[in-house]
């Protein structure tokens, strides 16, 4: 696998209002329960469907307070695809095993592999494939992506969102992604290329939210390439 | 963005403008937002806190699952109606909202993170007891989230919000300190005010642990909230009284990150010290993890 890294420039993680007042969001923690919902969504965003199998693995502090906070609940809600305030998260386990989902909580003794209290490493996956990923919950409901897995890829994100993801067979894509970025004055903080045989992925660590039409956009490419938006 | 207090302060003195004008205007151009979404987002977080608030005390109140904290928001209401509390009307307002919205958060219910879900009651309560003070307006109370927010980033990005890292001090204690702040503006205070109400709300509350008891966001943390709105309140007074400190807001920030960083994981949200390992805190511990 050969990678290509661009050097990236000082990271703020908490920048909108909305990072500090809010989220909006079932209680009863919102780093142990929203924030863990959200790296379910992560999840769920880089799997792109239902998985059969789902392993958790929880380091530190949550693997000490996982059952009281939510934990369970909040992060299979976000492999659901529900949001922080959905009636149905607290119920998610039971909506989720009703679907035939298999699912393995595990408190691990170790130190985090990512060097932080709220590491959660989850692993999806059906018949014919998997995605891993590992996220930090920094508190407030914020979270870092630190680590990806997906279609034989492995990256390190630096770790706050948003993160775009670009699979494709094609090694042009880059230029047209640019041009959107460019169209919609987005600003890029840090982004990586990597090949594999013959499969190509762009990464690239946003430095604010995408606005819809950028979205739109960008998943007008999807019939060229997997566009993932964390 | 703004990074630190001091610029916030200048920058309000400069351009002569609230420091909630700041938070709106950053808001609007970082995130690429118009003033309406802004508003509207924020206007949505007050109705949330509001339901929480009315919520807890309706009827015998609201209980958690496990029963171990509920119902104490309605007992304070009571006691407001008796006209005999001892720290006074406006105090015990604010610590019944900020009760009450912890109570809810306890029992699963919705809430919004101020900065996080274990803080949640200190920023209403305090909101929502000087709105009858200060007869504040809607737009007013959205005012203050704005200016508590814009203070509260400069905690988030220079310390911590988070119990596992930095204990109760970064989340109470920062939720103390943003509503302090923001009373101080709603109360016509100058930004240099609302700066030593902040530093004087953090300086009170450094050191405090996060022990939760079985793991849970219950005891003390619902306790805790009284505290975080009561201290509120306090160094706002404090502030616009003139009392000011000669240690500044983004000193006692940074000395709430140390502090937090020589903290034990014991005390940092792990349930494994400070009330939490209490022998009743043990028995209750052991009695739900029976239970599950």
């Amino acid at each position: 696998m050969s990678v290509v890294t661009v050097k990236e420039k000082k990271n703020i993680s908490y920048k909108s209002c909305f990072d500090v007042i809010g989220p909006v969001m079932i209680g009863p923690s919102s780093s142990h329960t929203a924030g863990a919902l959200a790296i379910g969504l992560v999840a769920n965003k880089l799997f792109k469907g239902l998985p059969k199998r789902v392993v958790v693995k929880y380091y530190e502090s949550f693997a000490e307070t996982h059952k009281g906070h939510g934990t369970d609940f909040a992060i299979i809600a976000g492999i659901l695809g529900f949001a922080t305030d959905d009636s149905r998260v607290p119920d998610a386990i039971k909506i989720a095993k009703s679907q035939g989902i298999y699912i393995n909580f595990i408190e691990e003794s170790g130190d985090s592999p990512v060097g932080h209290p709220n590491t959660a490493d989850i692993y999806l996956e059906d018949d014919s494939r998997s995605i891993r990923t590992v996220g930090i919950s920094v508190g407030g409901g914020l979270i870092k992506v630190k680590h990806i897995e997906i279609d034989g890829f492995s990256l390190n994100p630096q770790g706050s969102l948003p993160i775009m993801i670009a699979i494709s067979s094609r090694n042009n894509l880059e230029l047209e992604l640019r041009r959107i970025f460019k169209k919609y004055d987005m600003d890029i903080n840090n982004s990586t290329n990597m090949e594999k045989d013959g499969k190509y992925l762009y990464q690239y660590d946003l430095d604010s939210q995408l606005s819809s039409d950028a979205r739109k956009e960008l998943e007008k490419l999807s019939d060229i390439a997997n566009i993932i938006i964390l | 963005m703004y990074l630190s207090i001091k610029e916030i302060v200048k920058a309000a003195n400069e351009k002569q403008v609230p420091i909630y004008e700041l938070a709106i205007k950053q808001e609007m151009e970082v995130t690429k937002s118009s003033f309406d979404e802004v508003w509207e987002k924020m206007e949505k977080n007050l109705e949330t806190m509001e339901n929480a608030v009315k919520r807890s005390v309706e009827g015998d109140g609201v209980f958690s699952p496990t029963g171990l904290t509920g119902g104490d928001a309605v007992k304070i209401k009571k006691y407001l109606e008796s006209g005999k509390s001892l720290s006074g009307d406006v105090m015990m307002r604010g610590v019944q909202g900020a009760i009450g919205t912890n109570e809810v958060n306890a029992a699963m219910g919705v809430i919004c993170a101020t900065p996080t879900a274990g803080a949640s009651g200190t920023i209403p309560g305090v909101l929502f007891t000087i709105k009858e003070t200060l007869q504040l307006s809607r737009e007013d109370q959205i005012h203050f989230l704005f200016t508590s927010a814009l203070f509260g980033m400069i905690v988030a990005n220079n310390a911590c919000i988070a119990g596992a890292l930095g204990g109760c001090q970064a989340e109470v204690g920062s939720a103390s300190a943003m509503a302090a702040a923001a009373a101080v503006e709603a109360a016509g205070g100058t930004p240099e005010q609302s700066a030593h109400a902040f530093s004087t709300a953090l300086q009170n509350l450094l050191g405090l642990v996060c022990d939760p008891v079985a793991g849970l966001v219950e005891i003390p943390c619902v306790k805790r909230n009284a505290v975080g709105a009561a201290n509120a309140l306090v160094a706002a007074d404090l502030a616009l009284a003139g009392v000011n400190n000669l240690i500044d807001a983004d000193e006692v920030i940074d000395a709430m990150y140390r502090v937090g960083r020589q903290m034990p994981r014991e005390l940092r949200e792990t349930g494994l010290g400070g009330v939490a390992e209490t022998p009743t805190g043990i028995a209750i511990r052991n009695k739900i993890l029976r239970k599950k």
